[in-house]
C-alpha cells in the first residue's frame, strides 16, 4: 500500500512537472490583467479568515498543511 | 462583485502599477492593508472558543514591505477526556490533581474544566531583490499556560513567463514547549495514586501539582517545507499547486487524554472500566500534503475550488474538498456560500479503549479526532462595503463531524454506548478589511 502510494506521488509529480511545462506557454498580457487585478482573483484574498479556519480545523481534525504551514504552534493539538 | 466602469478601470490601473512596480497582484500596489477577524466557535454542550486576529501589511520604503498578525484566542468548556461510558457514574480528577468531576451513568466523560488563552504574534519582512524575485523572512511566537511556541521562517518566490508563472519555496523551523498542568506522565501509567496509607485514591493523578511549578518540560522540534506553484491560465483563471511536508519530533502526547482499561470478556462485567491509564503516541510524526486550488472568474461570480490529499506515518490519510462561491448581489455587497468536505482514516494507534490483561501497545490513543471521520461544513459568508476601501463581513458556518459510534471491537457493555458521538458546532465569523 504504502509502494502504491509513493509510486502515486512520483507519477503525481511527474504529471505536475509535464503540466507545468504545458503552463509554460500559457498565460495573459499585461493589458489583460483586468479582472486578475480583483481582490477576490488573489489567491491570499480573505488570508485571515482562512488562517482562522484552519486553527480551528488543526484543533478538530488529524490533518494540516497544503494551503501553508502545516505545524506546531498551538497546544490545542 | 459587480464591476461598475469605474472599478473595472481602478483594477486595470491596479494592475498596471503593480506590474510596472515589480509586484504580480493588485492587493500588493496598496501600501497598507489592514484587516480583522473575529470567530465565535460553540460546540453543543462541549466547548466554546473565540479566536480574535488582526493582520496589517505595509510597504515601507522600497524595496521592502512589512507584515504583522496577531490573535488571541480563547477556550472554555468541556472536552471529551478519552474514557468510554460505564454503567456506573465515573469520577475523574482533572490532570492537575484537583477540582474531581463525576461523569453520569452511559455519558461519554467530559472534562468540564478546559480553559485556556493563547497569544501569536507572527510578524514577516519582504524584500523585493528584483523585478521577478521577492524574499520573505519572519518570526512567529505564540503563548499559553502550558504551551508555548517560537519559529522563524523564510521564503523565496520568482515570477517566470511575463509574471504568469509564480514559483515558491517556503521553510519553517519552531521550537514548541509543553508543560502540562500536573506534569507529565509515563505512557499508559495508570491515573489512580497509592497513596503512603495504602488505599488507593480513585483515579488521582500522579504529581499533584495544580499551578504548574512542577509541570513537566516536554519540547518539540517542528520543520515544515512548502513547495508553491501558481500559473495564470487564461484572463479569467488562476491555478496553484502546493506541496507541504512538515516534521515534528519530541513530545507528540496530549498529557490530558487517557484510555479506558476495560474488564475483558472472560470478567463478570465486560466492556466496564477495569483502570484508566495515560496514551502514549509516538515521538515523531511526518505529515505531507498536496495541495491544488483553482480560482475562476464567472460572469462577475468567483469560484474558488480547492483539493487537499493529506497522509502521515502515522497511518491517517485525509481528503478535504473546499468550495467557495462568491457572487455579487449590488452595491458591491456579495454572498459567499461554502461547503467543505473532509474525510480521514484512523492513526495506527488509535484505541477506543484498551482490554485488561491484553499486552500493552506500544503506543495508542483514544483520541477521536485520530479516529476515522467524516466532516461536513455549511457556510454563508455576506460582506459589504462600509465606506471607501473598507468591508464589512459576517459569515455563519454549520460543522458537522460523524465518526464510527460502535466500532467493530467493541464488547460487553461497550456495545451499548456511543463511542463516537456527533460533533456540531456552530461558527459566526465577523471580519473587517481595508485598504489605506
Amino acid at each position: 500500500m504504502r509502494t502504491l502510494r509513493k509510486a502515486l506521488s512520483v507519477l503525481g509529480l511527474l504529471a505536475i512537472l509535464a503540466l507545468l511545462g504545458g503552463c509554460y506557454s500559457m498565460g495573459v498580457n499585461i493589458w489583460e490583467r483586468d479582472i486578475l487585478a480583483k481582490p477576490e482573483m488573489q489567491f491570499d484574498h480573505e488570508a485571515t479568515d482562512r488562517a482562522i479556519d484552519d486553527h480551528i480545523y488543526f484543533s478538530k481534525e488529524a490533518s494540516s498543511g497544503g494551503r501553508g504551514f502545516g505545524g506546531g504552534g498551538c497546544g490545542c493539538n | 462583485m459587480q464591476l461598475n466602469r469605474e472599478t473595472s478601470v481602478r483594477g486595470t490601473l491596479v494592475a498596471l502599477t503593480a506590474t510596472l512596480l515589480g509586484h504580480s497582484g493588485a492587493g500588493a500596489a496598496e501600501p497598507t492593508h489592514a484587516d480583522a477577524s473575529l470567530l465565535i466557535y460553540s460546540e453543543s454542550q462541549r466547548v466554546t472558543a473565540g479566536e480574535a486576529m488582526f493582520r496589517f501589511r505595509r510597504q515601507l520604503s522600497d524595496p521592502y514591505s512589512l507584515s504583522l498578525s496577531l490573535q488571541v484566542d480563547g477556550l472554555t468548556g468541556a472536552s471529551p477526556n478519552g474514557a468510554t461510558p460505564s454503567r456506573q457514574p465515573q469520577t475523574f480528577t482533572r490532570p492537575s490533581g484537583n477540582h474531581p468531576f463525576t461523569v453520569d451513568a452511559r455519558e461519554t466523560p467530559l472534562d468540564p474544566g478546559f480553559r485556556d488563552v493563547r497569544y501569536a504574534l507572527d510578524a514577516d519582512l519582504t524584500r523585493t531583490l528584483n523585478r521577478m524575485t521577492s524574499l520573505t523572512l519572519g518570526g512567529r511566537a505564540s503563548v499559553e499556560s502550558d504551551y508555548s511556541s517560537f519559529g522563524f521562517s523564510s521564503g523565496i518566490t520568482r515570477d517566470f513567463n511575463r509574471k504568469n508563472t509564480t514559483i515558491g519555496i517556503s521553510g519553517s523551523v519552531a521550537r514548541d514547549v509543553s508543560r502540562p498542568l500536573g506534569g507529565s506522565h509515563e505512557p499508559f501509567s495508570s491515573t489512580r495514586v497509592v497513596p503512603e496509607d495504602g488505599v488507593p485514591d480513585r483515579l488521582g493523578y500522579q504529581e499533584d501539582d495544580d499551578e504548574g511549578g512542577e509541570a513537566g518540560h516536554e519540547p518539540k522540534n517542528v520543520y515544515d517545507l512548502v513547495l508553491g506553484v501558481s500559473q495564470t491560465i487564461d484572463r479569467e483563471t488562476l491555478i496553484r499547486l502546493n506541496y507541504s511536508l512538515d516534521h515534528a519530533s519530541g513530545y507528540l502526547t496530549d498529557p490530558y487524554k487517557i484510555l479506558t482499561v476495560v474488564q475483558n470478556e472472560s470478567s463478570p462485567d465486560p466492556g466496564e472500566p477495569f483502570d484508566y491509564v495515560y496514551e502514549g503516541r509516538p515521538g515523531s510524526r511526518t505529515k505531507h500534503a498536496v495541495y491544488a486550488e483553482l480560482l475562476r472568474h464567472i460572469g462577475g461570480s468567483v469560484l474558488d475550488l480547492s483539493f487537499r490529499h493529506f497522509w502521515d506515518d502515522w497511518g491517517v490519510n485525509s481528503q478535504t474538498a473546499d468550495v467557495f462561491w462568491q457572487w455579487p448581489v449590488g452595491h458591491g455587497t456579495t454572498l459567499q456560500p461554502h461547503v467543505r468536505w473532509y474525510r480521514q482514516s484512523q492513526a495506527d494507534f488509535y484505541r477506543p479503549f484498551l482490554e485488561e490483561g491484553a499486552p500493552s501497545p506500544r503506543y495508542a490513543s483514544a483520541d477521536t479526532r485520530l479516529a476515522q471521520f467524516d466532516a461536513l461544513t455549511y457556510g454563508l459568508r455576506y460582506a459589504v462595503p462600509v465606506f471607501n476601501g473598507s468591508y464589512l463581513s459576517v459569515t455563519g458556518e454549520y460543522y458537522y463531524q460523524k465518526g464510527d459510534s460502535s466500532p467493530p471491537q467493541a464488547f460487553g457493555s461497550l456495545r451499548e454506548y456511543d463511542l463516537f458521538p456527533d460533533l456540531k458546532a456552530l461558527m459566526v465569523r465577523i471580519g473587517f478589511s481595508r485598504d489605506f
